[in-house]
């Protein structure tokens, strides 16, 4: 009886297929929907009238669903709050005023793929030599490496903060670049690292008898056999550096500012509480295109957090 | 595949050549020495960073006339992190030997002093064990929660069924959010008078009900923001593992007639475990530097106080440099103590297997 | 009784259909092999016996029950996969113990029956080994010894030397076959090698595009083949397939044109059937003798290449109008690149297939 309702909701045991049905679909909705729910409360109130979001109980849904929802729980979805993350008045009466956001999220999107990827190519070829020319104390460099990475932010700041002052690099791109760059390599070699590890040396091998040289046969290659790796890196890098607050809150000028900083700002600001519609816009504005970029690039994210760490 | 063709002499010490490594290094020591000594700060600071990449430049001059390849290959990497992690570094472990606050231009060597201070002063030291006893309940409480969530998300995910990659991604987009926005919108949640939590008790109940009006309910938001966050990323891990198991061998156990339990313990156990071990690592690393949320959620109080935001109110708020950088240490050498633990234990379970 | 009956069997993946209207009969003792090329179907059929597959159409019968909705845990058969499947965490010995957990037999039952299995697989010294740690030929008999361990209703192999040298595959060959002869079990092997399958089996089937072309013993399907492509499947070098025109037919000769050749030939009597047209002669390399004058019963064809096999040789040949031919003479017949041959092909084993095919036969 009870393996029936299972086998009905997908959760039956394997006879021959390893296809769950809908049933499998539904039960996971649930479950997913469920997850998913404090995101989508920050959503709708990035929709909601500005006066809505301190209402108790809160409204909770943009439409009825044909009377499903009493009406004391619908809220009318409005734009404004987007409008108001780019310009609005800063004081009661005033009018108006650019907030300088589309700035930091061009920071945000600039200073992201630009260190992600500056990672991605640096740790992409000093993994490739750990991999393939491993140095004497191979295992000890990787393993300080990795140290860099177990730190709290602030114990690398204080120096860094002294050193960018004296250096001339507060507030610049350059600075932060470097130093999330720095940040995402110890993940991106190590992840590479076992990538490369994986691939047989056969094809290399061959290649090099035929008189390929090593950068051609390192782009030819291995790295078209490790594109998922470089996707999965991509993804993990992304997510970690778009939403990085301490570093950017300390390091960050005002022309360099990113949204996390700002948004802490905006929502901080001017005394009057938190302002719940314009963080919500912000947020859901800036979850966008890291939200993109891993559904894209999402069949690559399993293949390539199990290389290397499984077939041992 | 290392270096064949090395035929290239060693230089004599004295001899300028481009690849003579050992005599740029010392070059190097001797004009760092006499700049440091006899020239302002400012200026210093280049002729060092200038010898640094002389140093540099005849490693990599020697690396390439040599054909060490691997050298080259890390050598940019070696670079960056240096500079921007490992001298910083460095700095920070000379500072914790020095009474120096950065407000302030007076800097005293005072030895093992704020070692000795964090851990035996009446005061400092009483605030670094609450911390640190607070810190290690969090990463308890949150690990566990995040790997039994994120074991049982990936059960969830483990077979193909129609719409599952759109489900999928909306478990992972918890994981995307900007820690600031969460964070807020939990002390919204969590808020006694307009919150949702405290409004559906508040109706089952007819009580008023503050979650974080005392240290447990403060430790379970935390521990439930952190959790419902960070969950995602073990269940990644977790499922990667889980469809990496060849599909014949439960085939095979399905001929076999093997029970599920034991089919669980004999195929997909050990083929996630690598993976399990490495969420539990990187999981718990992050969770010994928890710190954001707690600032959000109760700024330390009902005594919440974590190691890492101890470290910000004392080097950042409280302008105590060297006696947070000396607090850094002891984390980081608790960090390699528990990294070393776990291989040592995810090594031994491999060979034992 | 251990039997396996397929009837009318299909399976469809989607709009793709792998197996079509198959129907199969194991006895209890015999060995069925299931031969094809890859990708005609045998694989799923074999799955669909074990319960890894449903059905789409049709009835799986297993020792006489239906079991078309079973899942394979419930149908009491065992089956040695193709990557052998063994579970890379447990020894071998417990990789053998593992079916037994389920019919609750105790602990000391257990060992003697693994140990007595693994005496007759030659496994007593990598017991305590996990799979990684043992060669390609024990990991082989691992899985064939956690197959036979228990009673079951039937086995399956997939494939089960394909992955073993070609020494090692002629070994375990035999073993398979030796071992299987003291069960008295319905057993299915599913191999693309005919050599195994005319090796080790009772009984061949021979599948194409999901079809089942012909079953029979190792003898008729070589020696009767159901039609065209069974006939070039089985055998080495494969027969020559000629296309040819048929003329008349009178008095057990049918005269045909072959290759712009005109060859009187007696053959099976049911061609008298056939309307004249075109038909498809299929002759054996190893049924030609090459004779010194051609006539009517001959095809001449000139020597193109030739390939010494030990005690044969094989010669590759051509006749005017460009059709290939495959001879097989004995090795004390010495033959000559761009020699002249004149090839008679032996009457009783000269196969005609009508335009679809089909062999002709009475």
């Amino acid at each position: 009886m009870a393996e029936s309702i299972l086998g009905k909701l997908g959760f039956r045991r394997a006879s021959g297929v390893d296809e769950a049905g809908w049933g499998r679909t539904l039960a996971v909705a649930v479950v997913a929907f469920i997850y998913f729910l404090p995101v989508l409360f920050i959503i709708f109130t990035a929709f909601k009238p500005q006066g809505d979001a301190l209402l108790v109980p809160p409204t909770l849904s943009p439409t009825s669903l044909f009377g499903l929802i009493p009406d004391h729980f619908v809220f009318k979805p409005t734009l404004e709050n987007f409008g108001s993350v780019f310009s609005r008045s800063m004081t009661p009466d005033g009018a108006p005023e650019a907030t300088g956001f589309d700035r930091y999220f061009f920071n945000s999107i600039f200073i992201a793929s630009a260190s992600v990827l500056l990672a991605l190519v640096i740790g992409t070829l000093a993994a490739f030599g750990f991999s393939r020319y491993p140095l004497k104390g191979n295992d000890t460099y990787l393993f300080i490496i990795l140290t860099t990475r177990m730190l709290p932010a602030i114990v690398v700041i204080i120096p860094v903060i002294l050193m960018f002052r004296v250096v001339g690099l507060s507030g610049s791109y350059l600075g932060i670049i470097m130093l999330y760059t720095a940040f995402n390599l110890a993940f991106t070699i190590w992840m590479m690292k076992s990538f490369f590890d994986e691939l047989s040396p056969d094809v290399e091998d061959a290649a090099r008898i035929d008189g390929s040289s090593g950068m051609r046969v390192f782009f030819k290659i291995c790295l078209p056999q490790v594109i998922a790796g470089l996707a999965a890196t991509f993804v993990f890098g992304l997510i970690l550096t778009w939403n990085e607050f301490l570093f950017a809150l300390l390091l960050s000028g005002p022309d360099t500012r990113t949204v996390p900083v700002a948004m802490n700002q905006a929502v901080s600001s001017g005394g009057r509480g938190t302002d719940w519609t314009l963080l919500a816009a912000i947020e859901t504005l800036f979850l966008v295109p890291v939200f993109l970029v891993t559904f894209f690039l999402q069949n690559h994210l399993l293949r390539g957090v199990t290389f290397g760490t499984v077939k041992r | 595949m290392t270096a064949v063709s090395s035929t290239l002499p060693t230089p004599r010490f004295t001899t300028v050549v481009a690849h003579n490594w050992k005599l740029a290094i010392a070059v190097a020591v001797v004009v760092s020495a006499v700049s440091m000594a006899g020239l302002p700060a400012a200026v210093s600071f280049w002729v060092v960073g200038a010898t640094a990449a002389l140093v540099a430049a005849a490693f990599t001059v020697n690396a390439y006339r040599r054909h060490y390849f691997g050298a080259l290959l890390v050598a940019p990497a070696i670079a960056v992190l240096f500079v921007m992690n490992i001298f910083p570094l460095l700095w920070s472990l000379g500072l914790s030997f020095f009474a120096y606050q950065a407000n302030q231009q007076t800097i005293r060597f005072v030895g093992l002093g704020n070692y000795v201070r964090i851990l035996t002063n009446d005061l400092a030291a009483h605030a670094t064990w609450g911390a640190l006893i607070n810190t290690a309940m969090f990463v308890v409480f949150t690990v566990s929660a995040q790997m039994i969530v994120g074991f049982l998300l990936a059960i969830l995910f483990a077979k193909q069924f129609p719409l599952r990659k759109y489900l999928l991604i909306l478990v992972l987009t918890p994981m995307m959010l900007s820690v600031v926005a969460s964070g807020v919108f939990f002390t919204y949640y969590y808020d006694p008078t307009f919150g949702i939590l405290s409004y559906v008790i508040n109706s089952i109940s007819g009580n008023q009900f503050i979650l974080m009006s005392n240290k447990v309910g403060a430790v379970a938001g935390i521990v439930f923001a952190d959790a419902w966050m960070w969950s995602p990323f073990v269940m990644l891990l977790v499922l990667a593992g889980l469809v990496s198991v060849p599909k014949y061998l439960y085939e095979a156990a399905a001929i076999d007639r093997i029970s599920s339990w034991r089919q669980f313990w004999m195929i997909t156990f050990p083929y996630i475990r690598g993976l399990l071990m490495l969420a539990l690592l990187f999981r718990t690393i992050e969770a010994f530097k928890l710190a954001d949320l707690v600032i959000l959620l109760t700024k330390g109080g009902n005594d919440t106080l974590t190691i890492s935001y101890h470290l910000i109110r004392i080097a950042n708020e409280q302008n105590k440099t060297s006696e947070g950088a000396a607090i850094s240490y002891l984390m980081l050498f608790m960090v390699i103590v528990l990294t070393n633990l776990y291989l040592y234990l995810a090594n031994r379970r491999t060979q034992g297997a | 009784m251990s039997t396996i009956e397929l009837r009318k069997v299909t399976k469809r993946f989607g709009s793709f259909t792998a197996v079509k209207d198959v129907d199969l009969s194991v006895a209890a003792g015999e060995v069925v092999c299931l031969l094809g090329p890859s990708g005609c179907g045998k694989t799923t059929t074999l799955r669909v016996i074990a319960g890894l597959e449903r059905v789409t159409d049709g009835e799986v019968v297993v020792a006489g029950k239906v079991m078309n909705n079973l899942p394979p845990e419930k149908r009491d058969i065992a089956m040695v996969f193709q990557f052998y499947a063994l579970y890379p965490s447990a020894s071998v010995a417990e990789n053998i113990a593992f079916p037994l957990y389920h019919d609750g037999i105790s602990g000391a039952e257990r060992t003697a029956r693994v140990n007595r299995v693994a005496a007759i697989l030659h496994l007593e010294h990598v017991l305590d080994r996990l799979p990684n740690q043992i060669s390609e030929g024990e990991k082989q008999r691992a899985a064939m010894a956690r197959a036979i361990v228990r009673d079951p209703n039937c086995f399956l192999f997939d494939e089960p030397l394909s992955r073993l040298d070609v020494e090692l595959r002629q070994t375990m060959r035999g073993q398979i076959k030796e071992v299987l002869q003291g069960l008295s079990k319905a057993t299915v092997i599913v191999t693309h090698d005919q050599l195994e399958a005319l090796t080790m089996a009772n009984r061949i089937a021979i599948m194409k595009d999901g079809l089942i072309e012909q079953v029979g013993s190792p003898h008729e399907v070589f020696a009767k083949p159901a039609n065209a492509f069974v006939a070039s499947f089985i055998g080495t070098p494969q027969m020559n397939l000629l296309e040819a025109d048929l003329k008349t037919f009178a008095d057990g000769t049918a005269d045909m044109t072959v290759a712009g050749i005109s060859l009187a030939i007696r053959t099976d009597a049911a061609v008298a059937r056939l309307q004249p047209g075109k038909v498809t002669i299929g002759v054996r390399p190893r049924a030609f003798t090459p004779t010194d004058t051609g006539d009517r019963g001959t095809i001449s064809a000139r020597a193109e290449l030739i390939e010494p096999m030990g005690a044969e040789t094989l010669i590759h040949a051509r006749t005017a109008a460009g059709a290939d031919i495959r001879v097989v003479v004995t090795r004390s017949q010495r033959v000559k690149v761009g020699e002249a041959l004149n090839l008679r092909p032996d009457p009783r084993q000269t196969h005609v297939f009508d335009g679809a095919g089909k062999a002709v036969r009475s």
